[in-house]
């Protein structure tokens, strides 16, 4: 018998450690060795970024995933969050920065950051399925806009910029090797936290309504509600990796959170696969090596180093023709290929 | 309107009452106190007639998302760039041939077969699985606004209309007594943008007399309510979704030539438009035209009153009445629950 | 807490005798008439066959009992306590349960997580980000279930991989959870093979005293041997009511019952 594929676990929780395979202990080890070799670039813009875009996606993975809900408010609530970081904290534009101590503006941040989200989500889920999309576009929309016009708190166009993380513990959290293991505990952190929910009554009334939400209100389940609920979960995660979004580049603008980045996110989660909290990172990681190196890739297929935008359009579309689950899809469709028995050409692992 | 005032009898009051104010506004000589309240009345006039010009642009957009959207369930969030493509092929075609008036037929044209391509290639083959039509529709955007990107660069164009359409004319509204004679002063108002106004109003009414007089209007009116019954009609349903789609793009491509010339076309303008026939068809309720009639002006009239009396806060008060009538009423003002 | 004393209050001043009590109930949808005044009582554990041509409102009556439509006007009573306008989940919290005609099971979850949420579903605690123990009730109660509707083979299967019997199985299962009195189940042997409704009909008859249930089916071979009693609806009225026998045998109802699903 195959192994047990995570997402078909049931709920009795069997010993989490026994049946991790060794691929994942050594990937995990791999990680948090890497600073030893690896160059300050990589550590910082490959690996850093592509952790924090990974948390925000994983936040929309949350929700679209289990939930069924694609909100494209999740780069607006990151945003937002990491806007209260600024203006609370320290930055630059020491007119409107309130110098607070991180110990005040990092708890204000994400709280602010979950109550606009469940707003929001309580403003998207009054209405079915498709209309998210369109209600959350309009909202992130409406934010962009917003930040871009008020000056007294959000300082318009330009933003904020000097906003440096505290030096906790004595410790640099912007040098390249403290803000590595940084985001890395962030992401492994909500990682595992997603895939742990998963399970929970919480995470299954999720995936239940997502699969019929009116068989779910016949339950004694209040759709709505657990639908709220997720919106308010998912508010963490993309809270921290607006924050830390904010100190990787020191600064944050309406841009930061614009239609475009807005777009990305659900781009990077699509392309990674919805069906497991590891595929956002996948997602996040291909999307932070074609930005790096789109200008060779894009030269080798004979365009202009410019055409970025295109190359990352072209590779979603494909994806949502050939493989609705993403690059995790594509892979486990590899793999079943090996696993189809050879008799009756099934595959092993389905009854 | 007897029937909605028998169910609604405090909201017939207030718009009673909005409707008796508008018209005041509108057509007396305005006392001194209230100029001292609100300012001048041409700002007033000006920035009601742009509001309205500006909706019928909306108008024009949003019909196109809503009647693909309502037939298809399709949220095409392509039609930022099917506008923008229009916008660019009413510039070239203006500037070729210099005939402005043959750049819509063109834009319509052009824009409308490119539908025709995406819903036969594209949409019809994940009929049904909306999210995924959906994120096919992101992944198109990106890909045209790239490609426009690169043809057109990131220049203003502007497409400039005939010089029979130029400079302002005097209209039957007054905004003020001259001091001196005390002659009437009459709003001078472009004459394009009536122009365009009066087009806007002539594509609704003739929308509106194609759903409700012809035979494929029925059927697309039956489709929204329900689509079973469309394929159980016996029609071609592919057939009807093409026309709609091809249909609705045309009219976008149409929307980008008018945005093109009484504003401009450049990147970024996609995704403006987009927003906007999104707030339009939320707020007017999603699949219904004469929804998003009432949404374009309420959000056209907002966005200039806006930018003129609280230019601070002018999206926050577009934002605002989307918000009021999810919270309220989830389904939109027209939309049916 | 309090909401149960309130609970066992309002049932003691309306008499707890009857598990359902329907009166007048009638369901408009714009110009058609799908319930017509229909009144109907249930002694607790009774088991009540609905039969009825298609249209005769058996489905409607269902969702109006769950709450899935509020009827136009009547008056339903659960165990003497007035439900009529309740949203479903707190008619699902005071023990009624039902069964879909079409398949509405979470397909993208395994048998067992389907069960245990029908069995969180009545239970606290319902936003818990916490994973269940292994000894949790509700998840031993589906373990429970998962053997009552002889599914255990499958129970780590996906819905989406189980067979149309199965899947009928498993929605009684789901119906179970908790702890119900009355069931409502919509045509649960559609659609089955002749072996599959015989275990059907056993899951049924061997289903504790207490639990009532009314089901709608057209088989009226099943239907007669798991209900007590007989309902007729036609044109969403109740047409005649008697025991099974009696029904077999009436002349209108067999040419109205015989010719209609023939026709």
């Amino acid at each position: 018998m195959a192994q047990v594929v995570t997402t078909e676990t049931t709920p009795q929780s069997r010993s989490m450690f026994g049946r991790i395979p060794a691929a994942y202990w050594l990937f995990g080890a791999f990680l948090l060795v890497l600073p030893s070799f690896a160059s300050n670039f990589v550590m910082y813009q490959i690996f850093g970024w592509s952790f924090i875009l990974g948390m925000i996606a994983l936040s929309l993975m949350f929700l679209a995933g289990y939930g069924g809900m694609f909100s494209l408010a999740q780069m607006t609530v990151a945003g937002l969050a990491g806007y209260v970081v600024a203006i609370c904290g320290t930055s630059a534009i020491t007119d409107i920065s309130q110098n607070w101590p991180w110990y005040v503006n990092i708890p204000a941040a994400l709280l602010i950051a979950a109550i606009f989200a469940t707003v929001v989500g309580w403003l998207a889920v009054r209405t079915e399925g498709i209309y998210t999309i369109m209600i959350t576009l309009a909202v992130a929309s409406a934010f962009f806009y917003f930040t871009r016009q008020n000056y007294v708190l959000f300082n318009g166009f330009s933003g904020f910029n000097g906003v440096f993380p505290p030096q906790l513990f004595g410790v640099d959290w912007r040098h390249p090797v403290a803000f590595y293991y940084l985001s890395l505990f962030w992401a492994a952190f909500w990682y595992f936290a997603v895939l742990y929910v998963s399970r929970s009554p919480m995470g299954l009334a999720l995936q239940g309504i997502r699969d019929n939400p009116r068989r779910m209100s016949a339950l004694g389940f209040d759709v709505t509600a657990h639908r709220v609920a997720a919106y308010t979960f998912a508010a963490f995660p993309a809270a921290i990796g607006g924050i830390l979004l904010t100190w990787q580049s020191a600064q944050i603008s309406p841009g930061t959170a614009g239609v475009g980045p807005v777009i990305d996110i659900l781009v990077i989660a699509v392309i990674g696969g919805l069906r497991h909290p590891v595929g956002p990172f996948v997602g996040a990681f291909v999307y932070v090596i074609l930005k790096s190196f789109s200008i060779d890739i894009l030269v080798a297929l004979g365009l202009g180093g410019e055409r970025f935008q295109l190359l990352i359009g072209l590779g979603f579309l494909v994806i949502v023709f050939w493989s609705p689950d993403g690059l995790l899809g594509l892979w486990a469709k590899l793999r079943d290929l090996h696993r189809r028995d050879p008799l009756i050409g099934r595959l092993v692992r389905r009854l | 309107m007897r029937r909605f005032a028998r169910l609604h009898p405090w909201w017939s009051v207030w718009i009673a009452i909005a409707t008796l104010v508008l018209l005041y506004l509108t057509f007396a000589i305005w006392p001194p106190w209230l100029i001292g309240l609100i300012g001048k009345k041409k700002l007033f006039l000006n920035s009601l007639f742009n509001g309205i010009t500006l909706g019928s642009l909306y108008f024009l957009i949003a019909s196109g998302f809503t009647l693909i959207f309502g037939l298809m369930r399709n949220v095409n969030l392509a039609h930022g760039s099917l506008y923008m493509m229009g916008g660019y092929i009413g510039y070239l075609i203006g500037d070729w041939t210099g005939y402005w008036l043959l750049a819509f037929p063109v834009a319509f044209m052009v824009v409308g077969l490119f539908g025709v391509i995406l819903q036969y290639f594209v949409f019809r083959r994940m009929e049904g699985e909306d999210i995924r039509q959906t994120l096919v529709t992101i992944g198109i955007s990106i890909v045209l606004a790239d490609i426009m990107l690169w043809a057109f660069g990131g220049d203003f164009y502007n497409i400039s209309p005939p010089s029979w359409l130029s400079g302002p004319i005097e209209t039957i509204f007054v905004t003020g007594v001259k001091r001196s004679s005390g002659d009437l002063i009459y709003l001078k108002y472009p004459l394009v943008r009536l122009a365009i106004f009066a087009a806007s109003l002539a594509i609704g009414l003739g929308m509106w007399l194609a759903i409700n007089r012809t035979r494929i209007g029925m059927l697309i009116r039956a489709g929204v309510d329900d689509r079973d019954i469309l394929s159980a009609s016996g029609i071609r349903v592919q057939f009807v979704f093409v026309a709609v789609f091809a249909f609705g793009a045309g009219l976008a491509g149409m929307a980008g030539v008018v945005g093109g010339t009484f504003q401009s076309i450049a990147p970024g303008e996609d995704i403006r438009f987009l927003l906007a026939s999104l707030v339009v068809v939320i707020v007017g309720g999603m699949g219904s035209i004469p929804g998003a009639a009432l949404g374009a002006v309420i959000i056209g009239i907002a966005e200039q009153f806006g930018s003129v009396y609280f230019p601070t806060y002018a999206v926050v008060v577009t934002f605002l009445i989307m918000v009021l009538v999810l919270a309220f009423r989830p389904t939109g003002l027209l939309g049916r629950n | 807490m309090r909401s149960g004393v309130q609970v066992s209050g309002r049932l003691s001043a309306a008499g707890a005798s009857n598990a359902l009590e329907l009166r007048g109930v009638t369901k408009r949808f714009g110009a058609l008439l799908a319930l017509n005044d229909v009144s109907m009582t249930l002694r607790p554990g009774e088991r009540r066959a609905v039969l009825g041509s298609n249209g005769a409102g058996k489905t409607t009556l269902f969702n109006c009992i769950t709450g899935d439509f509020l009827p136009t006007a009547g008056e339903i009573r659960l165990y003497g306590e007035d439900i009529t306008v309740f949203p479903p989940q707190e008619r699902i919290r005071r023990g009624l349960r039902r069964t879909y005609q079409i398949s509405l099971l979470f397909a993208g979850l395994s048998v067992l997580d389907n069960i245990y949420l029908a069995c969180r579903g009545v239970l606290r605690r319902r936003f818990s980000m916490l994973r269940p123990g292994r000894n949790e009730p509700a998840l031993l109660s589906a373990v429970d279930l998962v053997e009552l509707a002889h599914l255990q083979e499958v129970r780590d299967s996906l819905v989406s991989h189980l067979s149309y019997g199965q899947q009928r199985q498993l929605e009684i299962a789901m119906a179970l959870a908790g702890a119900p009195r009355l069931l409502l189940l919509d045509e649960p042997a559609a659609g089955l093979s002749p072996n599959e409704r015989q275990a059907l009909v056993e899951i049924l008859q061997n289903l504790p005293e207490h639990i009532g249930y009314i089901i709608i089916e057209h088989d009226m071979d099943v239907a007669l041997r798991v209900a007590e009693f007989v309902t007729m609806m036609h044109n969403g009225r109740v047409f005649k009511e008697g025991n099974p026998r009696e029904l077999e045998n009436d002349a209108e109802v067999q040419a109205l019952y015989l010719g209609e699903v023939d026709g």
